[in-house]
């Protein structure tokens, strides 16, 4: 029995040993902590963007940290905001551009305004819009999520079709691009996730068109764009078009297996596709269909993130003379970015070079870069507003009775209301 | 007779099943962590060669030795000083009955119902103020006196002979005494179940880390784990691999536990 | 006299061993709670907020996703809790039963489940349950289904795959709890029972059964808590969202999104959380009291 007792004493010497070791690891001087959520993608350009300068100005250091998904990074951030503490933030985080507004409208003060100091009009303008509130910007836009319509062309071929015949097409004709696919390949078009309302905000954004008004109001029942991309939602599924996923493994699942035809999904889903090196030459890019509407154009967008500094850094200074000299200023890093990962960054400038007029074997030659480059600047600008994410929730939640036919001006109804709800 | 062994076989039955049912999702993640994950997403079921690759990725992707440590720390220094803490209290409210403890027993139990995501920003402010965020204090403190195992120490208790109490009573043992030669020998097997409870629940505690945890080098395997998961292009035999890796403290300790509970079947009190 | 100091002596054993946890329950309990109660008194969104009465109790009444989330995790309490305590008490008597082959092998197998960690778990689940998972393929291979079911994209099969999940993970570590109480018992009570001619089903019904009776009612009020605290199979296997269509979204979820994912909305993700506290407080009372009169009869 007393042998039970001492090894509890003993452990308990061991808690409090580990307890006085381990103290707050405050961030050194010099040093700028960073956090991002995907190690190859965004991890490694802030890394490769950190050694840039730190080989200029050896004094400041970068932590980059890439141990937490996007999701858990939102948690944090919120409930350190929330809480009023700072000493466990970042100095620079990584927020996609349809959520930073929130950010920037609940808790003012908590951001650096950048647009004093850096030059905005190097950016994308759509980038730096979505991070404007109240006259100032408060990021420095990372990468493009310009969409593109990725389809494998051996199946395209194999069903008589050319890669001309997918450009500056509406969706319904892809939807009878699908069916002659399916008949002779046994392909589904594409695969949707029910959850995922990924699709429809393209469809709608490629119009103009978000769920609110200018002054922030709710704009549902009489969004003609949004209304059109439910209905075209709703054909694939009544043409029998859709593998139906559930979650982003089965999802990305879908198309690197060659199960799918086709993926109408940001840039950035390059890597994931190109992973598959068995693929190379097998597929081909387009621009993504435009609906039946006027004003809707042949190009949008989906995610894309940028960098905001927190008010709280102890090294802001350094971090903003970095954004400058780096981010804003050095073309020969985005070239280098591009080909290393396929992010598609947001200076205008670094599209005049090399890498991005380069053509892609894997895309049988095409130049998919210089495609891109083309439809970023056709992507029209739309107010993400604050309450992106309850709409969101609530439209998938309609999303179940619409495939099966449901009628929509009903369902945009309920989307409305349930929005009206949530964003008392 | 015929029923008798008809009986039995439709318990081994049901039970094989239900063992197959368990296992299999634990099997396929083995067989997982051996294949690549292109061969993973086509839905490969058999034994592939990519384990080594695997590992090695995993090795020089997350710090393992650090990462295992702080899971382990936290998990173990958890444990016993919830096992120490809440089962004093399970005894202290079963053996010591008093009007007023009763109250505050019910009110416990409500308190067990809160969603901790309700509580999770006052007790940031807490260990914010108390500048012990980004410490293995502030993951383990919030846990150790759990109401639950409280609760579950308490419900046992009730199964305790009272007589073996008051024999110890008359031989002059005091009470802390007699909790320690007499009750705990005893509630060996209530010991052992509470352990791999509380262990697991540790190891496996995901939302308050990940808030009160900043640094890449103090974070836990579960962390780390989920943060690969939802990587754009996820590996998923390295993940497999990862999660093989961080399921074995788990089954070890069941493993070396569960004899506890055999010990006690004979009857046999050593 | 000697009566009473041996009250007293009893009063300040009673209050030592507790002690302890009561520090630390007060310590790290106290104050978020009366913060989120005072909270659930407060309107408003991110840092601004105002005093404003009753009003997020008003607002809980016509807010359709507090009700389809209330309504679910009813739906799984009522359905699931059933079907695992039974199941884990079957099993657990089946184990303890000394002449039963291969014991330790069914108890580590059918324990296996829930000390696997969430993520591995939830990737597995997520990929049995896919179009052409195995679940599929094997309903399919088994004439049960003509096609595939699309799990997470029809409301009706998305529950019942959350229901499935949650017992596959949970039954095991109930089953520890019986197993753990019938060490417990004194054998020689069975051995009585059996000699005196008393059949297995009565031996169960009037031995085993009241005597796990305080760790049935403790599985069983655990349990209750669990299902309306159900978040991480939720949160996992739907991405968050709680989908198709609000069918698995819980109260749990819709706090950590009111929380964490929507424009900040303490306040009323407090109120939320009391209504959790309520409802237990409710289910557990009810509980105690079936067991209670179970006890007097």
């Amino acid at each position: 029995m007393n042998r039970i007792v001492s090894r509890h004493n003993r452990l308990l010497g061991v808690a409090l040993a580990g307890i006085s070791l381990v103290s707050v690891a405050a961030a050194s001087a010099g040093e700028i902590s960073v956090w991002v959520w995907d190690k190859a993608f965004n991890g490694d350009t802030m890394r490769e963007a950190g050694e840039i300068y730190t080989k200029d100005h050896p004094d400041t250091t970068f932590n980059v940290d890439d141990t937490a998904s996007q999701d858990d990074i939102r948690a944090k951030l919120q409930t350190q905001l929330l809480a009023g503490s700072t000493e466990g933030l970042p100095d620079i985080v990584l927020i996609q551009d349809d959520v930073a507004q929130k950010y920037l409208q609940s808790f003012p003060g908590a951001f650096e305004p950048l647009s004093d100091s850096v030059d905005m009009s190097v950016f994308a303008p759509y980038k730096v819009a979505a991070a404007t509130f109240d006259g100032k910007s408060y990021s420095i836009p990372f990468d493009s999520g310009v969409t593109g319509l990725f389809y494998r062309s051996d199946y395209l071929e194999e069903a008589g079709f050319t890669p001309e015949d997918l450009e500056n097409i509406t969706w319904d004709r892809l939807i009878e691009i699908g069916q002659t696919i399916k008949e002779k390949t046994g392909h589904q078009l594409l695969d949707l996730d029910l959850n995922d309302t990924g699709l429809i905000r393209m469809m709608m954004q490629s119009a103009g068109e978000w769920y609110f008004n200018e002054d922030g109001s709710l704009n549902i029942t009489d969004n003609a764009a949004l209304k059109k991309a439910l209905e075209t939602y709703a054909k694939f599924y009544q043409a029998d078009l859709v593998k139906p996923v559930s979650g982003w493994a089965e999802y990305t699942g879908a198309f690197t297996s060659g199960e799918v035809a086709m993926v109408p999904v940001g840039v950035w889903i390059t890597a994931t596709i190109k992973a598959n090196a068995d693929q190379s030459g097998k597929w081909g890019v387009a621009p993504i269909p435009r609906m039946d509407l006027e004003g809707s154009v042949n190009a949008s967008n989906q995610g894309g993130s940028s960098w905001y500094l927190l008010s709280s850094s102890d090294n802001k200074e350094e971090a903003i003379d970095f954004f400058k000299t780096v981010w804003a200023g050095n073309e020969d890093f985005y070239q280098d970015i591009l080909i290393k990962r396929g992010a598609v960054g947001s200076l205008l400038s670094a599209r005049e070079g090399e890498a991005y007029k380069a053509t892609d074997e894997f895309f049988g030659g095409q130049p998919v870069w210089q495609n891109f480059s083309t439809w970023l600047g056709q992507i029209p600008s739309v107010d993400y507003g604050t309450f992106t994410a309850e709409v969101d929730a609530a439209v998938a939640s309609q999303l179940p009775g619409i495939i099966q036919g449901g009628d929509i001006d009903a369902a945009l109804q309920a989307v409305s209301d349930q929005a009206q709800q949530q964003m008392q | 007779m015929t029923w008798a062994v008809f009986r039995r076989a439709l318990v081994y039955v049901l039970l094989s099943i239900a063992a197959f049912v368990s296992v299999f999702p634990f099997f396929w993640m083995i067989i997982g962590a051996t294949n690549t994950s292109a061969d993973i997403i086509r839905g490969k079921t058999s034994i592939g060669g990519a384990l080594l690759t695997n590992a090695a990725t995993f090795f020089t992707q997350v710090d393992a030795p650090r990462i295992f440590f702080n899971s382990a720390f936290i998990a173990i220094v958890g444990t016993v000083l919830t096992l120490i803490i809440s089962s004093l209290a399970g005894y202290g409210f079963e053996m010591f009955r008093s009007r007023f403890r009763e109250r505050i027993f019910a009110l416990l139990l409500l308190l067990l119902s809160i969603p901790f995501a309700a509580m999770m920003v006052p007790l940031f402010v807490m260990f914010s103020q108390a500048k012990l965020v980004n410490t293995y204090v502030a993951v383990i403190a919030p846990t150790v006196a759990s109401i639950f195992i409280i609760f579950y120490f308490r419900q046992a208790t009730k199964a305790f002979p009272r007589e073996l109490r008051d024999a110890a009573r008359i031989d002059g043992l005091s009470e802390w005494q007699i909790f320690l030669y007499v009750y705990l020998p005893v509630m060996r097997s209530t010991y052992a179940a509470a352990t791999i409870i509380v262990f697991m629940a540790n190891w496996n505690n995901y939302l308050w880390p990940l808030i009160v945890l900043q640094t890449a080098d103090n974070k836990t395997i579960t962390l780390i784990l989920s943060a690969l998961t939802s990587a754009y292009t996820p590996d998923y035999g390295m993940l497999l691999f990862g999660t093989v890796l961080a399921t074995l403290p788990t089954l070890v300790i069941f493993f070396v536990l569960q004899r506890r509970f055999v010990e006690g079947m004979l009857g046999a009190v050593k | 006299m000697a009566q009473a100091r041996l009250e007293r002596k009893e009063q300040i054993n009673g209050w030592a061993f507790v002690a302890p946890a009561l520090v630390l329950l007060g310590l790290f309990m106290i104050y978020p709670i009366v913060w989120s109660l005072w909270m659930s008194f407060q309107v408003g969104k991110g840092m601004n907020l105002s005093f404003g009465g009753f009003a997020n109790i008003i607002r809980l009444t016509k807010d359709p996703v507090f009700l389809r989330a209330l309504g679910n995790t009813f739906t799984f309490f009522i359905v699931q809790v059933p079907i695992m305590i039974v199941l884990a008490l079957l099993f657990a008597v089946a184990l303890n039963d000394a002449t039963l082959r291969f014991r330790g092998l069914f108890r580590t197998a059918i324990f296996v489940p829930c000390v696997t960690s969430l993520i591995a778990y939830s990737t597995v689940f997520k990929s049995m349950f896919a179009t052409d998972g195995i679940i599929n393929q094997t309903l399919m291979a088994l004439h049960l289904i003509s096609g595939p079911i699309s799990w997470f994209g029809d409301p009706f099969w998305a529950k019942v795959a959350i229901i499935i999940a949650i017992t596959w993970r949970w039954t095991g570590y109930n089953m520890i709890f019986y197993l753990a109480a019938l060490q417990n018992i004194d054998r020689s009570i069975y051995e009585a029972a059996r000699i005196d001619g008393v059949p297995a089903w009565a031996r169960f019904r009037y031995l085993t059964i009241p005597m796990l009776k305080p760790v049935i009612l403790f599985t069983t009020v655990v349990s209750t808590i669990g299902t309306l605290q159900l978040f991480d199979e939720v949160y996992n296997f739907t991405a968050g969202t709680g989908g198709p269509s609000d069918s698995t979204v819980t109260l749990s979820l819709y706090i950590y999104n009111l929380t964490f994912k929507f424009m900040p909305s303490f306040g009323y993700s407090a109120t939320v959380s009391w209504v959790i506290v309520l409802v237990v407080a409710v289910l557990s009372f009810l509980q105690f009291l079936v067991a209670r009169d179970r006890r007097r009869a």
